[in-house]
Order: structure tokens, then C-alpha cells, then sequence
């Protein structure tokens, strides 16, 4: 399964909602969608989903506050 | 042992205006600050002449500000409102509902308005900070049973109640805080819980009447890790309170242990279950520090039992013991008639002591029967469930109803269904929640029959959520929306909650 799909149904299970796969610039945080304790799931799922390890200390929150920026931020990660 | 609260922290502020009270990001403040700014505010405040002994609410973020209004206005005589600027509009309509302040202090922009009582704004109080009187009549402040604060907690039925601490109660925790956590003179302490919150005060108190520094983590600083972790070490704390929860967040930085807080001696939990999982990374990571899990209901003042957990308690008990009940106050569980059960057996636990509050605001139903006198002391029935075994040591198991912990916010399920019935589009809605292995809630779910069968499902639960926020505290918001025909039923026609949490929460 590609990266996309499988970010969007980590965030449409953590979440609860499908308007992460209709709107994919959609604020996870300023709609609600995802608080703190949801993003360090959304991290350990990331971890054991698609071997990305993201340092908990540098998830600046800015730059992972829509599912596209997710999407390229675990895409960038992976060719690393 | 202290005896007032107030006079303590003026008592501090006379012999060392200099030490630090308040710390927010960049800013410190002193204690002859700290008591400077207070008494200018009851200056104003008694200069309003508002009803005697009526509350005030205090609006605001987790800013010197905020804290400094709190210490004036029970100067001036006036108990507290504490409301949260993350607030939504609705619960703040709510609580001038219930409570029916005097008036409202607004630290920041308060973004309702009320025409029946005086509000006074940011400009206004900043003002009243930088530059008012201090004299005041010091005769009027708070003391003995007047109320010191009012914390609002989840109701069942979509109002959320007033719980109100007297000085007597505050004073009788904090003194049982300061003696048997052996916390030293001029601590530093994290305060990290909003002051809408009552865990808030597990730090506030207990650090001022030690002449200690209380150092403000804000919100929007927590919610961005990077931001979190980059603050956290710059700190340097001495004493850590939060939910357990927040500190799990935290331990999943592996910098996160003695060699970068070398200061941090002393974690206190309360706000709901520890897991021994938690307590032994973080004996791993701070081997000399003191962990203490407590347990408290907000209606007995912040917590009531206390026991410091060790590598021992961890080996011993599969659930964590919450502790031990504090000096002043009597615990026992009763069964479902009301009769006490013997030691080890399962109950209801009942609080009885000084720290035990009069009962709620202007809801003399809901106080009546939660709360009740025995012989001089007044006691509470928490609705959580429990044993105390041969020693004295108390052990939490659950709920005797519908209230759940999430992240350590109390919430009502029935609050909640309230809140999602209110909705137009909704027929009916239960809520329930998810549980991990290790007995806590991670995600509250709610099963929803439409009134109308949406075309589009995902934009239907969306505009849910989102009409939500305009009524409930995020925290109260369900994480995962499911839409259903119709919802189980019990014999007695009631929604069959019980069904739904097994469905949620397969064994």
C-alpha cells in the first residue's frame, strides 16, 4: 500500500473521521481532529506502520498539521 | 502546620520580597510582587462593593496575571471562579448561570458578554496591577468556611456543577501536602495543569506557602513537542505535578531522565491511574527521585490519599495502591445499601474530613445526594469504586456509574450524551469509552442514530464535531463518531450502555 493511503487511514482511525481523506490540507489540530495524546499515537503508529522514527523532540507540530504534510514528511523521511 | 493561607504567603513576602513566586516563560516574578499586585486588586475589588462573601470569576490562561487575581480577590473577600481561556463560550454561559457571580476579572479578552454583572477587562485590570492602591481591610478576606475557590466539574445533565472549597478545606490539604510529600522550603515546582483544573492547585498552594516558585508551562507550549522538549530541561525543576498522562508524553523523549533534570526530585500523580508501567520508566530514568501517586476527588480538595510508590510497591501489586488516607480524613467503602464492608472487600468509598467540601453551588439536589453529615464531619460519596485492605492502604478499581477519566479530565458520559442530543441532526447518541489494556480510557466513541440518514456519512460526523466545539470542552469531544439505526436497549427501555462498551471494548 502506498505511504498515502496507509497515513490516511492511521489519521481516519486515530481521528474517528473520514474528512482526512476529503480534505487533505485540512488543520488536524486547530480543527480538532487530533490533541496531544492523539499525536503521540499517530507517532507510534507511524513507527510500527511504516518504520518511519520520528524523535519526539523534533515533531515541531507546525509542519506536520495537515494529512499533505504528513504524507511528505514521512515520504522524505522514508529516503532518507 | 500553617493556619491561613493568605497571611503565610504575606508572612513569606514580608521576610523575602525578593524570592521567586511565578515564573511564565521569560518572566519572573517575586513574592513582594506577587503580594503587591494581589492587595491592588483587592483594593479595587473592595472599592467595587460588591456582595459580601459573593464570587468572582477569573478569566484567564496560565499567566502571573491569573494567579495574582486569584490571591487579591480572596483578599478582598471574594471567593474564585477559575475559568480557562480554552473555555467555549457556551460552558462560560453555563457557569454565570450556576454560579451567579459578582463579577467577572478578565485577565484576557473575554470573548462573551452578560449585562447583569460588572465585567472588567484586560486594560482595566492591568491597570489595577501596574498601579492601584494596596490598602485594603484585611478583616474581610477569606478564612475559616468562607469559600476560597469554586472549581466546576462535568455534570450528568449537560450543566456542569460548582464544587466549593472553603479556606478550612484548602488549608487542610495544603498542610498534609507540605508535611507528607516532605517537600523542602522555596521548592520549584512545574505548574502545568490549566487553573480551571483542580490538579492546578495540587501545585499552587502547597509551593507558595513554602515561599517556593511555581514555573507556568503553557498550553500552546505542551501541545508542540519540539516546543515542549526544548522548554522542559530549561526549567530546572525541583518538583514535578501532572497527570500521568502528560509525564507518559514525556518519557517518550529518552533525554527525559536524571543527567538533563539533575534538580527534579519529587513527582507527585493525581487525576487518574498510574500505571506501574509508568512508575518504573520513571524510577529507571530518576532512581533518586520520590514518586508519590495520590487520589482525590475535586469535591474533596485535590487529593485525600498519598503513598510513595517504589520498585517494591511496583513488584507487589498488579494496580498500583492510590495510598493511604490522609491524617485528618476517614475513608471506608460501603456496599450498595450503604453498610461499611469488611477490609479487602470491594465498595464505594466514602471521603469524611475536613477537606471534604460543603457540598455544590446553588444545587442543593445534586449536593444532597452526593453529600452528607457524620456526627461533626462532612463526608462524600465519591461513586468510585474500591477496597482498603488490613493495613489502611486504599486501592482504586472503576466507577459506580458513568464518569470516566481521559487524559485526567473528569467527564460525565451522560454530560456528553447531552451535549450530542442538544444537536440538531442527532436523534439520539450514547457515548462510551475505549479502553487500553492497562485500564485506561484512550478514546471516548459515540454511537449516534441520525435523524435524518446522511448521504454523506464522513461530512455528517465532521459537522458534528465541529457544532461540538461550540458546547463542549474539547477534552468532552468523542474521537470517534459511529452512526447506528438505533441503540441497544435495556429491559427498562434505557439506552444499554453496558452493550455498547463491550462492542467498543471486545475482552
Amino acid at each position: 500500500m502506498a505511504v498515502k493511503d496507509t497515513v490516511l487511514d492511521i489519521l481516519s482511525d486515530l481521528t474517528g473521521s473520514d474528512e482526512v481523506k476529503e480534505n487533505l490540507d485540512t488543520d488536524l489540530f486547530k480543527s480538532g481532529l487530533l490533541d496531544s495524546m492523539g499525536t503521540v499515537q499517530l507517532l507510534l503508529e507511524l513507527q510500527s506502520q511504516l518504520g518511519v522514527n520520528v524523535p519526539v523532540s523534533e515533531f515541531d507540530r507546525t509542519q506536520w498539521d495537515t494529512p499533505n504534510k504528513i504524507i511528505a514528511k514521512v515520504e522524505q523521511m522514508q529516503q532518507q | 502546620m500553617i493556619e491561613n493561607i493568605i497571611s503565610q504567603i504575606d508572612k513569606i513576602a514580608e521576610e523575602h520580597p525578593e524570592r521567586l513566586a511565578y515564573t511564565y516563560e521569560d518572566h519572573t516574578y517575586t513574592f513582594g510582587e506577587l503580594v503587591t499586585t494581589a492587595d491592588r486588586i483587592a483594593h479595587f475589588l473592595q472599592a467595587q462593593h460588591l456582595p459580601a462573601k459573593a464570587p468572582v470569576v477569573v478569566y484567564g490562561e496560565q499567566t502571573f496575571a491569573m494567579v495574582a487575581t486569584f490571591l487579591g480577590a480572596v483578599k478582598s473577600g471574594h471567593g474564585y471562579i477559575p475559568i480557562d481561556t480554552n473555555s467555549p463560550d457556551e460552558r462560560i454561559h453555563q457557569i454565570h448561570d450556576v454560579a451567579q457571580p459578582a463579577a467577572i476579572l478578565a485577565t484576557e479578552h473575554l470573548p462573551v458578554s452578560f449585562s447583569d454583572l460588572p465585567i472588567y477587562g484586560p486594560e482595566q485590570m492591568a491597570t489595577v496591577r501596574a498601579k492601584g492602591e494596596t490598602d485594603y481591610d484585611h478583616g474581610q478576606s477569606v478564612r475559616g468556611d468562607d469559600i476560597f475557590y469554586i472549581i466546576f466539574t462535568s455534570g450528568t445533565t449537560g450543566v456542569p456543577k460548582g464544587v466549593q472549597i472553603s479556606h478550612t478545606n484548602l488549608l487542610s490539604y495544603v498542610n498534609w501536602a507540605i508535611s507528607d510529600f516532605s517537600l523542602p522550603e522555596g521548592i520549584r515546582c512545574l505548574a502545568q495543569a490549566p487553573y480551571s483544573f483542580d490538579l492546578s492547585v495540587m501545585d499552587l498552594y502547597p509551593s507558595w506557602v513554602l515561599g517556593g516558585n511555581l514555573v507556568a508551562l503553557p498550553k500552546r507550549t505542551t501541545d508542540n513537542f519540539m516546543l515542549l522538549f526544548k522548554a522542559l530541561p530549561q526549567l530546572k525543576l525541583q518538583e514535578w505535578v501532572s497527570t500521568p498522562s502528560f509525564v507518559e508524553i514525556c518519557l517518550l523523549d529518552a533525554n527525559f531522565k536524571a543527567a538533563n533534570y539533575p534538580d527534579l526530585k519529587y513527582f507527585l500523580f493525581c487525576g487518574e491511574e498510574l500505571t506501574g508501567k509508568t512508575a518504573s520508566q520513571l524510577i529507571d530514568r530518576f532512581p533518586d527521585a520520590k514518586i508519590f501517586n495520590t487520589y482525590g476527588p475535586t469535591e474533596t480538595t485535590v487529593a485525600v490519599t498519598g503513598v510513595e510508590i517504589t520498585k517494591d510497591t511496583i513488584a507487589q501489586y498488579e494496580r498500583l495502591p492510590i495510598g493511604y488516607a490522609k491524617e485528618d480524613t476517614t475513608m471506608y467503602a460501603v456496599d450498595a445499601k450503604g453498610n461499611k464492608v469488611a477490609p479487602g472487600e470491594l465498595g464505594e468509598l466514602i471521603i469524611e474530613g475536613p477537606s471534604v467540601s460543603k457540598g455544590y453551588l446553588n444545587n442543593p439536589e445534586k449536593t444532597k445526594s452526593a453529600f452528607f453529615r457524620d456526627g461533626d464531619q462532612q463526608a462524600y460519596r465519591s461513586g468510585d469504586l474500591g477496597f482498603i485492605d488490613q493495613d489502611g492502604l486504599i486501592f482504586y478499581r472503576g466507577r459506580t456509574d458513568f464518569q470516566v477519566k481521559l487524559h485526567g479530565f473528569r467527564i460525565e458520559l451522560e454530560d456528553v450524551d447531552h451535549a450530542l442530543d442538544a444537536l440538531a441532526p442527532v436523534k439520539q447518541a450514547s457515548v462510551v469509552p475505549k479502553y487500553n489494556n492497562l485500564h485506561k480510557v484512550t478514546q471516548l466513541v459515540a454511537f449516534v442514530v441520525p435523524k435524518k440518514h446522511p448521504a454523506d456519512e464522513g461530512a455528517y460526523i465532521a459537522d458534528l464535531k465541529k457544532q461540538l466545539t461550540q458546547t463542549a470542552m474539547s477534552y468532552m469531544i468523542p474521537q470517534r463518531i459511529e452512526l447506528k439505526e438505533s441503540l441497544p436497549l435495556t429491559v427498562n427501555g434505557k439506552i444499554d450502555r453496558k452493550t455498547l462498551i463491550a462492542e467498543v471494548n471486545p475482552s
